[in-house]
């Protein structure tokens, strides 16, 4: 039998047409596509051509202001160190670690919420989307209103950069649980609260743990972006002064001290995750045995 | 107890409709199982053999016909029967042990007992030094075997299994086999099994059902009056060869030929 699709019915000339119908969709999403690539180009080559332009204009600083000696950058941290490490790091690794804990708890509640109930889905999806599309700097005087000039501020803009990524992929992880092993588990006489806690949570266990990853690297950023808007300590509030009175070394100290504790913070979820999903890791589909299906 | 090993199924069809496309999966099905019977289900692939498990567990309903357990109706209600699916689906992240007393730990059982249990068990399926092992890192084999246990370890009178040796080498599906056969004998569970295999169907059996190729009927009931117990082929190779050419042209003939 031949596969005539749609054109089963016309006369002879109908192969023709139906070839000329898919050269015509061939070349029109050549032309798209090809089109698209193009513009992309040529946005880059504009963009790129601006910023060489501008640097050029401005010609006030040196080089060496713009990029201080790894030395001066340590001269900077052993003149600020007892102030940094007694007051800034904690306050900012205390905001950092609150919020994280908290974006956590409300990101798994609003997943299972969502899991839970097709209802709650469909309301809470697009409130998720806005919260994400709020400038921080708009409701940050809000948030001063509502919370003071401590560390609430902060440890709110922590929490809403961060609950985003662990709610949405907790979320995927809970909807891709195998439906087969839920049946099964009905079958066996699993109640739902038995399926959520032996089957849909350990299911949704990897994605939680890329949410948090994700989370994590974003929490330091929050928390010196919280900082930096207002506040007395923290390492956000030194790099703004450090700005303000043009200590570039002492800004590029902030910068790689904020790495560091980012970096800290993804190795240790790390840590955890690896201890946590044994099973994962031990799958013989991602460990030494390779690339193989068995 | 001795009357939740009884099965009945009356009258029992089934029609799936997705869209403008409707499957008639199955179609008037009856046969009854008790106290200690071993049936075994064989018919072409597509036939609803795994459809009418689905129907007996409880997961969907009959569109006709009803479904029988211990007397009682069986509707939307689960857990009256122990069920392993055509696939073994095992939960990744539990070792075998604890996939294995997953039944017991459903009911609100002691997780300990059950272990004690379990691990009296895996030499016998072939398991023993792999009860910390994650399934994934298992052979298919032997993710089928963990499978089984898992539904033995339910304690249900009726089991339904479900090609649960399609994936075994020779030698270990004739050696579970001959477990399977004791351990029926020694519960006198009831056994529902589907397989592919007429030496397999004819061996294990009291009675043959043959499905019909779509929509699926049970085209022949054939008695097996093979002594018990049976613990070597070689014995009764004539009656089984008999038998099993009996199986054959019954299913030649439901396959629409
Ligand atoms: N939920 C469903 N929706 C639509 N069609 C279905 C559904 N479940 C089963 N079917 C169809 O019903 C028929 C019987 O399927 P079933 O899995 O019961 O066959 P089977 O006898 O177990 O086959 P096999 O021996 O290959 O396992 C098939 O044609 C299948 O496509
Ligand atoms: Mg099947």
């Amino acid at each position: 039998m031949m596969r005539t699709g749609h054109t089963a019915n016309a006369a002879t000339p109908a192969p023709h047409a139906a070839g000329l119908v898919l050269l015509v969709q061939d070349l029109t999403r050549a032309v798209i596509l090809s089109g698209a690539a193009g513009l992309v180009l040529l946005l880059f080559a504009l963009g790129t051509a601006q910023l060489v332009n501008e640097a050029r204009a401005v010609d006030n600083l040196s080089f060496e202001d713009i990029f201080p000696s790894p030395g001066e950058v340590y001269d900077a941290w052993e003149l600020h160190q007892d102030r940094l490490l007694a007051d800034h790091i904690p306050e900012t690794l205390w905001e950092t670690l609150a919020g994280l804990a908290m974006a956590v708890v409300l990101g798994v509640l609003i997943a299972g919420l969502m899991d839970f109930s097709p209802l709650l889905r469909w309301v809470l999806y697009p409130v998720l989307v806005v919260s994400q599309t709020i400038p921080i700097f708009a409701i940050a005087i809000l948030l001063i209103l509502i919370f003071g000039f401590g560390s609430g501020p902060k440890i709110t803009v922590v929490v809403l950069f961060c609950f985003f990524p662990v709610a949405l992929s907790t979320f995927s992880g809970l909807q891709s649980t195998d439906p087969e092993l839920l049946s099964l588990l009905r079958a066996m006489g699993g109640n739902s609260f038995q399926l959520w806690t032996k089957a849909r949570l350990p299911a949704a266990m990897p994605s939680f743990f890329a949410g948090l990853r994700i989370a994590a690297t974003y929490s330091v950023v929050g928390a010196i972006f919280g900082e930096y808007i207002t506040a007395q300590v923290g390492l956000g509030v030194f790099l703004k002064r450090s700005y303000s009175s043009f200590r570039l070394d002492q800004a590029y100290l902030a910068i790689i001290l904020t790495a560091v504790l980012s970096l800290l913070l993804v190795l240790l979820v790390g840590l955890i995750e690896r201890l946590a999903l044994r099973w994962y890791y031990t799958s013989r589909r991602r460990s030494w045995r390779g690339p193989g299906i068995y | 107890m001795e009357q939740n090993a009884c099965i009945e199924v009356r009258g029992v069809s089934k029609t799936f409709r997705d869209g403008g496309r409707s499957v008639h999966a199955l179609d008037d099905i009856s046969f009854s199982a008790c106290s200690g019977e071993f049936v075994t289900f064989i018919g072409p692939s597509g036939s609803g053999k795994s459809t009418l498990f689905n129907l007996i567990t409880g997961l969907s309903e009959p569109d006709t016909g009803d479904i029988l357990i211990g007397g009682q109706a069986v509707g939307r209600r689960t857990g009256l029967v122990g069920y392993m699916p055509q696939r073994d689906l095992l939960l990744p992240w539990r070792s075998v042990l604890n996939n294995v007393i997953l039944g017991p730990e459903l009911d609100g059982q002691s997780r300990r007992a059950a272990r004690q249990q379990a691990r009296e068990l895996l030499p016998l399926f072939g398991l023993e030094g792999f009860e910390h092992a994650y399934p994934d890192t298992l052979s298919g084999g032997m993710r089928q075997r963990a499978a089984l246990l898992r539904t033995f370890l339910t304690g249900r009178e009726v089991l339904l299994l479900d090609e649960p040796f399609g994936a075994l080498d020779a030698l270990t599906r004739r050696e579970l086999q001959r477990w399977l056969l004791d351990v029926w004998q020694r519960f006198r569970k009831t056994i529902l099994f589907i397989t592919h295999d007429v030496e397999e169907a004819v061996f294990l059996a009291d009675r043959v059902l043959v499905f019909s190729a779509r929509p699926g009927r049970i085209v022949t009931t054939l008695e097996v009056d093979l002594p018990r117990p049976r613990r070597s082929l070689s014995l009764m190779s004539d009656d089984l060869r008999r038998l099993e050419a009996d199986l054959l042209s019954a299913l030649e003939a439901g396959n629409g030929a």
